[in-house]
């Protein structure tokens, strides 16, 4: 395999070709924008279908509307775009549909700024519309591991017929970095067999998708339904990483996406100095791996504390606190409106968490 | 002599099929049915009835079948709808136009690579009448998920069927955008000028000084507009396409919008171009009018600013007929 310098947005449109993904609807947001650009390209060579949508609102429904005669499909967007695919996701979700959405977050709230953030982990692990329904999320730190999940994205959409989310940030989506492509015949593999999907009947009995149900009882067996899919998603595909160092650790940080590559950088540093902070690092963020970071946690030594890093006013840091269930001090370093902390911004605050835990 | 067949289990006592006989040969009956609708019969001399099957043109509930003197049976419900009964109105035209573009699919033998999409309105469960795989879309967007659905798979027919406030009003821009990509969609679109499902507020499609609960002095034009005509707007666009108005309120109307729709499924599955068939309806509760009233309403109110035909050809089918 050769490594090819990419812009993250184009290495995640060529990963979700790649991963047989040959129909995109979407609509120009900044920093996401390049992945239509690519894949107008891209599609036209392998036959697939590229429609530029009105809206993110049309866009999420035509994802609806393909998905829902069985091919593989994606969309992509940003913060405010997401907000206006709420809607759409709901539907989806509710009618257990397959489908991949890219967020390249940027700064909010309102219409913000361009530059990247993380202020929508909110967002994207609470809901965006309305209903107790769920959606994956895998948040990438560098464009090959964005190329990574996207293939994993699909995969697991189909897997639990459901919408999975790619939560990067602008950084990943802007920055140019070598990846490397996965070897087969760049086709992905073909879509499994259903007994859902809408089409040329060939005699078989006529399906519907819907997610209209009037009988409070029959909702309600749709939720529980949907609950033990979302129950079973979180007892198989919580993704994490730990980096303890050697020989223990005073403090932990944690942080996803763009934010854990920084803190990596941080956390080497301090490393040299003779400092022992340690590194945890969610790649997904639904589900959460709480069991995993409740084991980080406990092997802190002594009481020192955990430190969330976020390029937002804490979010992530809620999900945090509840897999410490109040057993250790939890401290929160963040930024916002597009300002991305630099290595040294993270090492003086591991240094004061550390300080404070020797304090 | 013909002979009609009345499934009185069907049957909601709207009298549209009494309307319908040219030869006064229906009449209400002196009983109900399990629903409690007093039901239609056939009255007069059997010799009278030609089969001519206005009465079961104009039903809206599948409740009328229909022989003629040969013995030949000349209406026939449709495979392409279901059995159950609709939850519509007694009267409400929705069953009658489920029920020619079910006829349609039928006779151009399409029922089987049909897809369509419910909206968001008193045809939200369009999908358990019309038995074909269908979707629900979400309020207004039926025409996004009709264009993923046809882009993903053209072998398909993919049809939406959308009242007024769920296509010209929240899903204004998702109709708008799809007819001027020219998706190969067939949109039917039913104009009773009124929200029926919430309980008759106003609609983009209201008439100047109609009450409704959100107009209760009439639609005043200064403040709330003159209604949107959909299919005069959409014939404005330079992308080709079929557009056209037709109308529910009697059979002969009925006859010639199922011409409509019949032309729209035709060029669709030959891949023309986007088709559009709007609908005049009635909506006898909302509109606070008998079921024959409403018609009368229509045919008075409605006609004169909504005109009936065919506004727009797409190019190369109109060159080729010239």
């Amino acid at each position: 395999m050769t490594k090819i310098l990419m812009k993250g947005n184009e290495a995640l449109g060529e990963a979700a070709v790649r991963a047989g993904c040959v129909h995109f609807f979407g609509y120009p947001i900044t920093p996401q924008t390049e992945i239509p650009e690519y894949l107008v390209k891209r599609l036209a060579q392998v036959g697939g279908t590229f429609v530029q949508a009105e809206s993110e609102i049309a866009a999420i429904h035509m994802v609806m509307g393909a998905s829902g005669v069985g091919v593989r499909c994606m969309t992509s967007s940003s913060s405010p775009g997401i907000s206006l695919m709420a809607e759409g996701m709901s539907y989806i979700a509710a009618c257990e549909l397959p489908c991949v959405v890219v967020n390249m977050m940027r700064a909010g709230p309102g219409l913000g700024g361009i530059l990247p953030a993380q202020s929508d982990y909110h967002q994207a692990t609470r809901g965006h519309g309305h209903g107790d329904y769920q959606v994956i999320v895998l948040a990438p730190s560098s464009v090959q591991e964005a190329v990574d999940l996207m293939g994993l994205a699909f995969e697991l959409a189909e897997r639990w017929r459901n919408p999975v989310m790619v939560c990067a940030d602008g950084m990943i989506g802007q920055m140019m970095e070598p990846v490397e492509f996965a070897d087969g015949d760049g086709r992905g593999p073909p879509m499994p067999p259903n007994d859902w999907a809408l089409g040329v009947r060939e005699g078989r009995r006529r399906r519907i998708v819907n997610s209209l149900y009037l009988s409070p009882e029959e909702l309600l067996a749709h939720n529980r339904k949907l609950k033990a899919k979302y129950d079973a998603i979180a007892a198989t595909e919580r993704r994490s990483e730990l980096d303890a160092g050697a020989g223990g650790y005073d403090v932990l940080v944690v942080a996803f996406g763009t934010m854990a590559r920084i803190c990596r950088t941080a956390v080497d540093e301090l490393r040299a100095e003779g400092l022992r902070p340690a590194l945890f690092r969610p790649i997904s963020l639904k589900p959460f791996p709480y069991p995993e970071l409740r084991r980080a946690l406990d092997a802190i030594d002594g009481d020192g504390p955990v430190l969330a890093v976020e390029m937002s006013m804490g979010q992530m840091v809620d999900d945090v606190r509840l897999a410490a269930e109040g057993t250790r001090r939890v401290l929160f370093h963040g930024t916002a409106g597009g300002v991305v902390p630099s290595p040294d911004d993270v090492a003086a605050e591991i240094r004061a968490a550390l300080g404070a835990a020797v304090a | 002599m013909g002979e009609i067949h009345v499934a009185e289990e069907r049957c909601k006592g709207c009298g549209l099929c009494i309307d319908a006989c040219p030869r006064g040969l229906i009449a209400f009956s002196d009983h109900m049915n399990e629903k409690g609708y007093t039901v239609v019969t056939f009255v007069g001399e059997r010799s009278a009835c030609t089969g001519c099957a206005m009465c079961a043109t104009a039903c809206p509930d599948q409740g009328i079948e229909v022989w003629n003197k040969a013995g030949r049976q000349t209406f026939e419900n449709t495979t392409g709808l279901t059995e159950r009964m609709s939850h519509y109105c007694p009267g409400c035209t929705h069953g009658v136009i489920h029920r020619i573009a079910a006829e349609c699919l039928q006779e151009l033998g399409l029922l089987d690579r049909a897809v369509g999409i419910a909206p968001v309105g008193c045809s939200v469960l369009a999908y358990e009448y019309f038995n074909v795989d269908m979707f629900e879309a979400a309020h207004g967007r039926a025409p996004a998920v009709a264009t993923g659905a046809k882009r993903a798979r053209p072998e398909c027919i993919v049809f939406t069927y959308q009242g007024d406030g769920d296509l010209c009003s929240i899903g204004g821009n998702e109709i708008l955008h799809a007819a001027n990509r020219g998706e190969r969609i067939t949109v039917i679109f039913v104009n009773n000028a009124i929200y029926g499902m919430t309980g008759g507020q106003m609609a983009p499609t209201t008439l100047p000084g109609q009450r409704t609960t959100t107009s209760p002095r009439g639609r005043d034009v200064e403040s709330t507009g003159h209604p949107l005509r959909m299919a005069e707007l959409l014939a404005t666009l330079g992308t080709p396409g079929f557009i056209a108005r037709g109308s529910a309120h009697d059979p002969a109307h009925v006859l010639r919008t199922k011409k409509l729709i019949k032309r729209a499924f035709e060029l669709q599955r030959d891949g023309t171009c986007f088709t559009f068939v709007e609908v005049l309806s009635t909506c006898p509760t909302n509109w606070g009018l008998s079921p024959h009233e409403a018609t009368e309403w229509l045919q008075d109110n409605m006609l004169p600013v909504f005109p009936l035909g065919v506004l727009k050809e797409p190019a190369a089918v109109a060159e080729g007929a010239a």
